[in-house]
Formats: structure tokens, C-alpha cells, sequence
């Protein structure tokens, strides 16, 4: 091979190696050790601080499992009456990081630590990061617009969350025995 | 070319498919019988937890590749083409029809009659409750009197349905506990019900009777043989007769190989649409408007019932999440008097959370956080919401269709199927008075229990829909028989839903089982 033919076949490696997909490889599948601390010190300010800190880690820890376990390209439910076929999209990972990172500089531009920041400071920054990320109302279920919206998705729409409220073992969608529905649920100790 | 010869080949694996397979496999056990079905087998139930949990994790479709992109038909209500169909993941709903459904041109000048007698198909409803393992309870209005009892008592009421039991009866109207395809102890190596309740998608354990299970049956010991992937494409004519002698269709990785299935009979079992469908696909030289088709009705008189939902806010205090997939039935208005205006429809009561869900914000755009968001859910939680629903018996004008859409085809070039339900001239005439008369229903119910009716809303599009190829004794104005015998080919059946002339008030599934089941002694005497 001429040394010329050499130069120009690897100038016109771009064009033809799928860089594009090797981006996507490139990109974080899971939140780093420093975003999920900060995941955590978010956590008594948009999930209920009046449970337990040990239920707060744990509801943190969950969602953190939540976004390992996110699978792209997977069929999501079609729907009935009017099907349609969607499939997932690219992991949220990437955005969330880039959310947090932003919440961060934020909260220090606004003089020092999240946690250190007045309850409404902490609402104005979020309310503004909502505002910008197009989140109106608390999604069904985590749909990766915003990583706290998210978490409190994740949280909010669960089973404990509604006994929680409830003051009740309802156990919604929990495997139980049939007779127990037929009995007022017991209160929350 | 690949030819497999067979006794009966049953064109389509869903639950009717499932059912005639394995009564005449019964009836017949030397039959040689082939099940050929477009999409695949999803036969790993030890999986079904896992799917379930990441469709409410992640809401994922908890039936895996249990479509083809290609065959879908506009107007459809589901993409699902799997071995099991639609049943695969249905309520499990198995309320049965009225006398009045197959009478209704002889009580009230309507619509046509089905060619069956009512004490006839009770028969076959009590098999297929016993097939289907339903659970019920007997209905307090007479008309419903049952021959048999149900093979199990009813699904036990929740507190939260006891209390909307006794608030929706101050009406007047009685109420009972919906019949459900669901084991409340394991059976027929299925399950007992634990109250997953997403009965809708997929239930782990099996309790929910999906046809997955009569296949595993059946295909194990080789009481059939089962083709999936396999999309039956044409049934070809006899040279001379007017029989049929062969289906030829493709399997998913050999696209190129035709598979013909040579058979004594024929049972095409593919559901409201595809039945239809292959029918038209079918045309030839001697039936240029498709098979069975000599009265122009197949793919016409496509129907199915309209329904109409709304949610009352009542002061009884619930705990939405105990059984939300169980639900009260009402059959008061399946019966109307001859000398008043005509209306039908069943009544539904389930608990709901509807208006009591967390929210991110107050009315007035207030962000709320933690403690704030839950204490804001909490205010919202006195009393219950309640979700009602009626479903409207309609009736289906000629012009009700399904044809073929030149503009979009498969992958092999057929055009697929479009569907567009239109109602007969008395139908859209009542239309106004009907919603009315059900609006009022539910505000009675509502107002009964010193409750409101907080919003109302149309369904926008039918539910269990049939039709297509409908029985009836005179070939010019049907398609088949009541056993679903087509006039024009002694050896092709249609089965299930495609053969109802309407679509009732209530949930159909029964009923196309029930049918179907009917067909089997035909299909296995004949």
C-alpha cells in the first residue's frame, strides 16, 4: 500500500466506523458514587422526610436499582382500543447525571450545599428545573424527563407510598392471600 | 414446497382455537388436528412474575414479542397475534349474554336474531364456565336462571366492593360480584388466585385463565400439532367443488417456502378480524369476492358494543388497591320492556383512586415536596372515588366493514385489513336517549349514596368487537350456520366471535367460547 493511499484510507476511517454507536456505548449506563450521594441528600426534601432515614436510603437505593435495570429498544405496552407500538427509549442515565450536575451547580451558585440551602430555595431550583425539563405533573412512573421528578415517581407511586398514605396495609398489587381483601385493612403501626 | 396433511387444521391460537382443539381432541381422539398460528409461543409461565414486574417497573409490555409489525389492520384493539390471542392477557370477564341478544328483531323489531335458541346456548355457556373454571355467583333477576351452578363460588368481595355493593344498591339495582375466569385454588395445573391484580396484563400464577395453558395441554402429550409463526396467507378451492383442500401460508424464517396444509376440514378461528380477512384474502375465479362470501356479507356487520364510563365521588371511605380488577355487575337493564324505548346495557362498579393520586402541584401551580405531596394526598383521600361503566348494546349497519387496504400490506405483499364500524339507522337515532338514560342511571346510583357524578366520558371505539362472517339460517343474508358451517364450503367453519350477528351488552368472551364449543360437536359429528 502506497503511503498516500495509506493517509487517505485512515482520514476516511470517520466516515465509515459507526462513531455514532460507539457514542452511544460511551455514554454512562449507571449514576456515578457522587450522583447518587447527591441523589440521597435531595431525598428529605421531595420524599416525605417524616419516615424513617433507614426507608429514605432504602427509597433511593430502589430507583438506583431502577436505572441499572433499564433496558432500551424493549416494546412498551401496546395498549387497548387504540394500540400503538413504542418501544424504550435510550437510557436516562446520561440526562440524569447532567441534571444533578446542573442542581448542584445551582444550589452552589445560591452559596453552598443543597442540604444547607432554605426549604424554599431548594423548591424555586427545582420548580425551575421541572419548568425546563416539561414536568407538569408526577409521571405514572419514572419516564426519565427529570431525575428527581423520577425519584419521586418512583417513590410516590409505590405500594408502600399509598399505604403510607392511607395509614393502612393495603398492599396494593403485593401477592396475598384473597380473604385478606375481604377485611378493612389493618392500620400502619 | 413443505406439505403437512391433517384431519382439521384450525386457523388462529386463541382462546376459541384453544377451546375447539381441546374438545375435539375429546370428542375425537384420533382426529389428527393442526393448530397453525401467525405468531409465536409464549409458553414460560415461570417467567411471568419477572415480566410483570417490569411492566409496572418500567412499563414494558409483559408479552414478549407477541406481535408482528407487519400484520396489524387499522381499527384493531389490540397488536397481540401470539399463540393464546388477546385471552392471553384479558380480564377474565365471563358475564354471559341475555335472551335478548338472540331476539332481538322477533322482542323489538331490531337488528336480526341469532339462529340459536336460548335454552341451547345455556348449555354451552355451563361448559364453558367448566372449561374456563369461572368463578360466579347466581343472578338475583330470574330471566338469569342457570341450569348449572358455577364450578366455583364467587371471587370474595373486597371490603372496598362490599361497601360500593351497599352504597350502589340504595339505587335499587341489585349487584353482583363479576364473573371471573379466575382459580381461587389452584386447578388444571394453574394456580389460585394472591391478588397480583393485574389480571389486565399478565397474572403470574396463572389463576386467570389464559389459553397459553390448554396449548401446553395439549401440544405435550401431541394431542395436536401446533404451528406458530406460521401466517396462513389463502385457502384454496377445489378444482370443482366447492370445498376447500388446502391452506398455504409461510413460516416466519422461511419466508420463501410455502407450507401447505391439506385437511378434510377447515376451521378458521383467527378472531373478528383476521377471520374476515383471510376469507377476502382468498378471492379466485369462482368466488371473485373471497371465500364464503357469495351473500357480499363477509367482513360486513362488524360490531361490537359502545361504552360509556364515569367516575362519582361518595363519602363511604375506601382503600383504593385491594382488588381493583374485580368489580360489581348489574344486569337490570339487559332486559327492556317491548312498549318502551329501547336501551340496554350493563352497570359496572369498581374501586378507584381516580382524583386521589399523588400530584406534583396545587391548582394554583404550587410546587409541592415530601412531606407536603404527602400531606396534600392524604387531604384527598375522605371518602371514595368510584369507577362506573356501561357497556351499550348498538347494532351494526351493513356498511359496518372490514375490507382490504390496497395502501398498506405486509411484508408478502397482502393487503391488510381496515375496520369501520358504523351503527344501523334505530341505533344512531337513539344514540341521545341512551346516554341520557345511562347518564341518569349513574347519577341515580351516585345520588343514592349521597354521592355526585364528577365527570362522564364516551368510549372511542367498540369493545369486544365480532362480526364479519354472521350466522344465520338463510345464506343470502349470512355467512354460515349457527355452528358457524360457511353456506358456500361444507368443510369451512368460522368460529367464535366473527359469527355473532351483534355484540350484546356485556363482555363477550364467553360467548365466543360458548359458540365455539357448539361448533365442536358439529365440527366433531359432521
Amino acid at each position: 500500500m502506497k503511503r498516500r493511499t495509506l493517509i487517505q484510507w485512515i482520514a476516511a476511517l470517520p466516515a465509515v466506523l459507526p462513531f455514532a454507536r460507539l457514542r452511544v456505548f460511551a455514554q454512562p449506563r449507571e449514576l456515578t458514587p457522587e450522583a447518587v450521594a447527591f441523589l440521597h441528600e435531595i431525598a428529605p426534601t421531595v420524599l416525605p422526610a417524616s419516615i424513617a432515614a433507614a426507608q429514605l436510603r432504602t427509597a433511593v437505593e430502589k430507583f438506583v436499582v431502577w436505572t441499572r435495570g433499564y433496558r432500551e429498544g424493549v416494546a412498551l405496552a401496546h395498549g387497548y382500543g387504540h394500540p400503538r407500538l413504542q418501544k424504550s427509549g435510550a437510557s436516562p442515565v446520561p440526562v440524569y447525571l447532567a441534571q444533578l450536575s446542573s442542581l448542584e451547580a445551582d444550589a452552589r451558585a445560591r452559596g453552598g450545599r443543597w442540604s444547607a440551602l432554605d426549604p424554599e430555595a431548594r423548591r424555586a431550583l427545582l420548580d425551575a428545573a421541572f419548568v425546563k425539563a416539561g414536568v407538569r405533573n408526577l409521571p405514572p412512573r419514572p419516564l426519565g424527563q427529570h431525575v428527581v421528578a423520577d425519584l419521586m415517581a418512583h417513590f410516590f407511586r409505590s405500594s408502600e407510598a399509598n399505604d403510607l398514605c392511607y395509614h393502612a396495609a393495603i398492599n396494593r398489587e403485593v401477592c396475598r392471600p384473597i380473604q385478606i381483601t375481604t377485611r378493612r385493612p389493618a392500620p400502619m403501626s | 414446497m413443505a406439505v403437512h396433511e391433517t384431519d382439521v387444521c384450525i386457523i388462529g391460537g386463541g382462546i376459541t382455537s384453544a377451546m375447539l382443539a381441546l374438545k375435539l381432541s375429546e370428542l375425537r381422539p384420533s382426529l389428527r388436528l393442526t393448530v397453525v398460528e401467525a405468531g409465536r409461543s409464549i409458553l414460560d409461565v415461570q417467567n411471568r412474575g419477572r415480566y410483570r414486574e417490569r411492566a409496572l417497573e418500567y412499563g414494558e409490555h409483559p408479552w414478549p414479542e407477541d406481535y408482528i409489525e407487519d400484520q396489524q389492520a387499522a381499527g384493531i384493539i389490540s397488536m397481540t397475534m401470539a399463540v393464546g390471542g388477546l385471552a392471553l392477557h384479558w380480564g377474565g370477564a365471563c358475564n354471559r349474554f341475555s335472551e335478548e341478544d338472540l331476539r332481538l328483531k322477533s322482542m323489538y323489531g331490531l337488528a336480526t336474531d341469532w339462529p340459536i335458541e336460548w335454552r341451547e346456548l345455556e348449555r354451552y355457556y355451563c361448559e364453558a364456565e367448566r372449561r374456563l373454571h369461572v368463578s360466579g355467583e347466581p343472578s338475583p333477576h330470574p330471566e338469569d336462571a342457570r341450569t348449572q351452578p358455577y364450578p366455583q363460588g364467587p371471587i370474595p368481595l373486597s371490603y372496598n366492593l362490599q361497601l360500593l355493593k351497599a352504597w350502589a344498591e340504595q339505587s335499587g339495582l341489585k349487584f353482583q360480584s363479576l364473573p371471573m375466569a379466575r382459580n381461587l385454588t389452584p386447578f388444571d395445573g394453574r394456580g389460585g388466585c394472591c391478588v397480583y391484580d393485574t389480571c389486565g396484563e399478565v397474572c403470574p400464577s396463572g389463576a386467570r385463565y389464559s389459553p397459553d395453558f390448554t396449548f401446553r395441554q395439549l401440544t405435550q402429550p401431541k394431542k395436536i400439532v401446533l404451528h406458530d409463526r406460521t401466517l396462513v396467507r389463502r385457502l384454496v378451492l377445489d378444482d370443482r367443488r366447492a370445498t376447500i383442500v388446502s391452506a398455504t401460508g409461510v413460516h416466519q424464517d422461511r419466508p420463501d417456502e410455502t407450507i401447505e396444509y391439506r385437511a378434510k376440514k377447515f376451521i378458521v378461528a383467527s378472531g373478528y378480524c383476521w377471520s374476515s380477512h383471510l376469507l377476502l384474502l382468498s378471492a379466485n375465479a369462482r368466488f371473485p369476492n373471497g371465500l364464503a362470501n357469495s351473500s357480499g356479507l363477509v367482513g360486513r356487520y362488524m360490531n361490537g358494543h359502545r361504552f360509556i364510563n364515569a367516575s362519582a365521588n361518595i363519602d363511604d371511605q375506601t382503600y383504593p388497591g385491594q382488588n381493583m380488577t374485580h368489580s360489581l355487575i348489574s344486569r337490570e337493564y339487559f332486559r327492556c320492556r317491548a312498549d318502551r324505548p329501547f336501551v340496554r346495557h350493563d352497570t359496572r362498579v369498581w374501586e378507584s383512586s381516580s382524583g386521589r393520586n399523588p400530584r406534583l402541584r396545587t391548582p394554583d401551580g404550587k410546587l409541592l415536596l415530601g412531606d407536603e405531596l404527602m400531606a396534600d394526598w392524604r387531604s384527598r383521600t375522605k371518602g371514595s372515588s368510584v369507577r362506573l361503566r356501561a357497556y351499550v348494546d348498538v347494532h351494526p349497519s351493513a356498511d359496518s366493514r372490514l375490507t382490504l387496504d390496497a395502501s398498506k400490506k405486509n411484508r408478502h405483499g397482502n393487503p391488510m385489513p381496515k375496520i369501520e364500524h358504523h351503527f344501523d339507522e334505530p341505533t344512531l337515532a337513539r344514540q341521545a336517549a341512551t346516554k341520557e338514560h345511562v347518564l341518569g342511571v349513574f347519577g341515580a346510583l351516585a345520588k343514592a349514596g349521597n354521592g355526585r357524578v364528577v365527570n362522564t366520558s364516551d368510549g372511542d371505539y367498540l369493545d369486544h368487537p365480532g362480526g364479519g362472517c354472521r350466522m344465520g339460517a338463510d345464506p343470502a343474508t349470512s355467512v354460515c350456520d349457527s355452528f358457524g358451517r360457511t353456506h358456500d364450503h361444507e368443510n369451512l367453519f368460522v368460529v367464535g366471535a366473527p359469527t355473532t350477528p351483534t355484540g350484546g351488552c356485556t363482555n363477550g368472551t364467553l360467548t365466543f367460547v360458548a359458540l365455539t364449543l357448539r361448533s365442536a360437536d358439529e365440527i366433531a359429528r359432521a
